[in-house]
């Protein structure tokens, strides 16, 4: 079918007014944020989709798939536009793009329950403005959380700043919807646990829009009582000495919503104001005041028993401060990328990756020395460092920071720079046994090591692709290694 | 239309670490890059160039053999020539005698117009250009903003000079010596990914004196007319760090201190 035909029964599956070829969004819909700034250089080297399309409902998308599936034409799922590692790039001549901006109703805030049903294209600020009207939070707060919605966050296992507290969306996800190619829609009832066979959640969950589309998400909600927060930061001499804190708070049992380790370089660019060259370390304990007190009273014995690593403690009001201006608005990403027309860099990129407590101190300083040793361009680095912010009750994660003035032409800013960089630090962390992809999810850009991330349980991975999505095309070359795909890694 | 650029590859001083404790730079780790004046003389170079299958463009410097990995990055531009001339007898020479031993290789090259920058980094004597002129009985002009690309072939080029308090747009014959100045904000390509390792080794020649045949005395330090007394590193104070907070107070902090200091 060629591509004037697929336009008009796309029209005919929806209305004219829901199907978007204005060649401009089309050219913002061909990346995202992985390739930042060859596109707002005007470079970006990858085929345009054919159309954003814009489903009214559950059984438009099902149409869509239906169609897609049949006709063997690419579909790209979006909803919030917020990914960073190619997720939402294109690799097809022929591609819809499926933008959740319609499916955007909160179905149901079910406070008794502790509960809230919305479809995909709810953005997750709007969510959480509501549920804070009757005191309530959804405990998820990723830095995008004032742009990004609730079908992209589910569909990219995604995970917030308060995540020690409250985990990650996999433990807030209660149910939902989701469609796959063939039309089929699937309803996963909202219970509190079951033991029903395998947890088909998480066959959706995290799925990067490579085996279907989720259309409505119930997610938990929890009490919200800010007056009771409580800050806690401090100057350590590095960072295993900070990792060391954090593994005591965990091990202790307490779960600060905030517990965070930086290396002198990544402290140097968030505390300007009191990092002394010195690593962070820093907490916030929230939830009901007897909770929060205990809390604090670990965090304060953790810091007690390794003071021999710890150089002083800083003022709370600073870390409030910070905490409190975190999180990226739409405002902060087109001024990034209105800076990047004009200026050859950026606010630099991330690789993000988990071990447990003893192999993390590890790979970070690996990673750190044979970037130095063998990076090329390592003198370009105007900034290379990281931090723990994440932690669990046997590990924790390292986000790997680098930023960069850019010495190339914008088309191969990510081979020159970006790419090497992340090969190394996959590299070292598959090495010493931990996961490359902690929180961004793999994307088109990880996809190359995804059979060594998952070593033999890749055999699962593939025959749920194989089942799912036979026909191949749900988000080519996400996830999903695709010899086709590799003449845009190289 | 051949073009001959005169480059120099210099230490980025902006990258020098100042030693408050010490009054000492730290030169260690220091890079070497183009003179930012003499990049835009070449990116001058190669604006006259695009569309013009005629033009050539040969880029000259003098120094260390070290310079290679340099000059071949220039000439995985879109330059057809390089030209190193480095010999250990000319270590030491002062610009005179860099003029003189530039001259007399340029004194063997068919141009119609050199090109070269109007300060260097490192020295910023700016002797340079002019001496060349002189001993290649040339018209230089310094301090060029601005170059008409419509009009400037092989007779003859029109360009603008800033001055303190006007810009003066020059027409000039040629052949002549050009010298850039940063201000005109042409800018060199990056190498494109896929000529990184391009091999440009046959575009690439490296002459010594055995070529340019001075006598001992005439080059380095012995046949220079001026010599460097003193070099001492400007003694810089560390300043008094203030941190205010974003409010009403820090707001009035910042406005006074500007006020105190003339900026308001």
């Amino acid at each position: 079918m060629n591509s004037e035909t697929i336009l008009d029964e796309v029209q005919k599956l929806l209305t004219p007014e829901q199907v978007n070829t204005d060649r401009e969004d089309l050219y913002d819909a061909s990346a995202d944020r992985y390739k930042k700034y060859a596109k707002a250089r005007g470079v970006l080297d990858v085929p345009m989709p054919l159309a954003i399309v814009y489903p009214n409902s559950t059984d438009e998308v099902s149409r869509l798939l239906q169609f897609c599936n049949e006709n063997r034409i690419n579909v790209i799922p979006r909803a919030g536009k917020t990914a960073t590692e190619g997720g939402l790039e294109n690799w097809k001549e022929q591609t819809l793009v499926i933008d959740a901006l319609n499916l955007n109703k909160i179905i149901k805030l079910d406070t008794y329950n502790m509960q809230a049903t919305v479809q995909a294209g709810v953005a997750l600020q709007d969510l959480e403005d509501e549920l804070r009207k009757e005191g309530f939070t959804t405990g998820h707060s990723p830095q995008s959380k004032p742009v990004a919605k609730l079908g992209g966050l589910v569909a990219t296992r995604s995970i917030g700043q308060l995540s020690t507290l409250y985990g990650g969306i996999e433990d807030m996800v209660v149910g939902l919807e989701c469609v796959f190619p063939d039309g089929h829609i699937s309803r996963i009832k909202n219970v509190s646990r079951r033991s029903g066979g395998p947890d088909i959640r998480h066959i959706a969950i995290g799925n990067e829009g490579t085996l279907c589309y989720i259309t409505e998400v119930t997610v938990k909600c929890f009490k919200f009582y800010p007056e009771n927060n409580r800050f806690f930061g401090y100057l350590v001499k590095d960072v295993e000495s900070g990792i060391k804190v954090l593994r005591e708070v965990m091990a202790n049992g307490f779960r600060p919503s905030v517990a965070r380790t930086y290396s002198e370089e990544d402290a140097a660019q968030h505390f300007y104001h009191f990092h002394k060259n010195k690593c962070v370390l820093l907490f916030m304990a929230e939830g009901p005041e007897g909770i929060v007190d205990a809390t604090c009273r670990g965090i304060e014995a953790a810091a007690e028993k390794f003071k021999d690593g710890i150089l002083e403690q800083v003022d709370s009001k600073y870390i409030e401060d910070w905490f409190n201006n975190l999180n990226w608005s739409q405002q902060d990403i087109d001024d990034e990328y209105e800076g990047m027309k004009e200026h050859d860099s950026h606010a630099g990129f991330t690789t993000e990756i988990s071990a447990d407590w003893e192999t993390i101190p590890k790979i970070y300083n690996s990673v750190i020395r044979r970037i130095r040793d063998e990076y090329p361009r390592a003198h370009e680095l105007t900034m290379l460092g990281g931090h723990s912010s994440h932690s669990y009750i046997n590990g924790t994660n390292m986000y790997f920071v680098y930023n960069y003035d850019i010495h190339c032409a914008p088309e191969d800013e990510m081979r020159v720079y970006h790419h090497p960089l992340q090969k190394l630090i996959v590299e070292e962390t598959l090495k010493f046994g931990g996961s490359m992809c902690h929180h961004h999810g793999i994307g088109k850009f990880r996809s190359e090591w995804t059979k060594d991330e998952h070593g033999s349980a890749y055999y699962m991975l593939a025959k749920l692709k194989e089942a799912f999505d036979p026909n191949g095309i749900m988000n080519f070359g996400t996830i999903f290694p695709q010899e086709e795909g590799r003449k845009y890694l190289s | 239309m051949n073009i001959i650029c005169v480059v120099k590859i210099v230490p980025d001083v902006d990258s020098f670490a100042y030693d408050y404790e010490n009054n000492t730079l730290i030169r260690e780790n220091i890079r070497m890059i183009l003179n930012p004046d003499d990049a835009c003389a070449l990116a001058c170079a190669l604006k006259v160039k695009a569309g013009r299958p005629d033009c050539s463009i040969e880029v000259v410097t003098m120094g260390p053999k070290a310079v290679k990995p340099h000059m071949e990055d220039l000439l995985r531009l879109d330059a057809d020539r390089g030209t190193i001339i480095s010999d250990p007898a000319y270590r030491g020479s002062d610009t005179y005698v860099t003029s003189r031993i530039l001259a007399r290789y340029l004194s063997t090259r068919q141009f119609d117009v050199l090109l070269t920058g109007s300060h260097a980094l490192d020295g910023d004597t700016s002797h340079v250009p002019a001496q060349l002129g002189e001993e290649l009985d040339l018209e230089q002009m310094s301090g060029i903003t601005a170059v008409d690309f419509e009009r400037f072939d092989s007779r003859r080029a029109v360009f603008e000079v800033e001055y303190e308090s006007s810009v003066v747009t020059w027409e000039m014959a040629l052949p002549a010596i050009l010298s850039l100045d940063r201000e005109s904000g042409y800018t060199l390509p990056y190498v494109k990914y896929e000529d990184f390792q391009r091999d440009v080794s046959g575009k690439l020649t490296i002459i010594g004196n055995p070529e340019l045949g001075f006598e001992p005395g005439e080059v380095g330090s012995d046949g220079s007319l001026t010599e460097v007394v003193r070099t001492y590193t400007q003694r810089f104070e560390t300043r008094e760090r203030r941190i205010v907070r974003n409010d009403d107070a820090g707001i009035e902090d910042v406005f006074n201190f500007l006020l105190e200091k003339g900026f308001l």
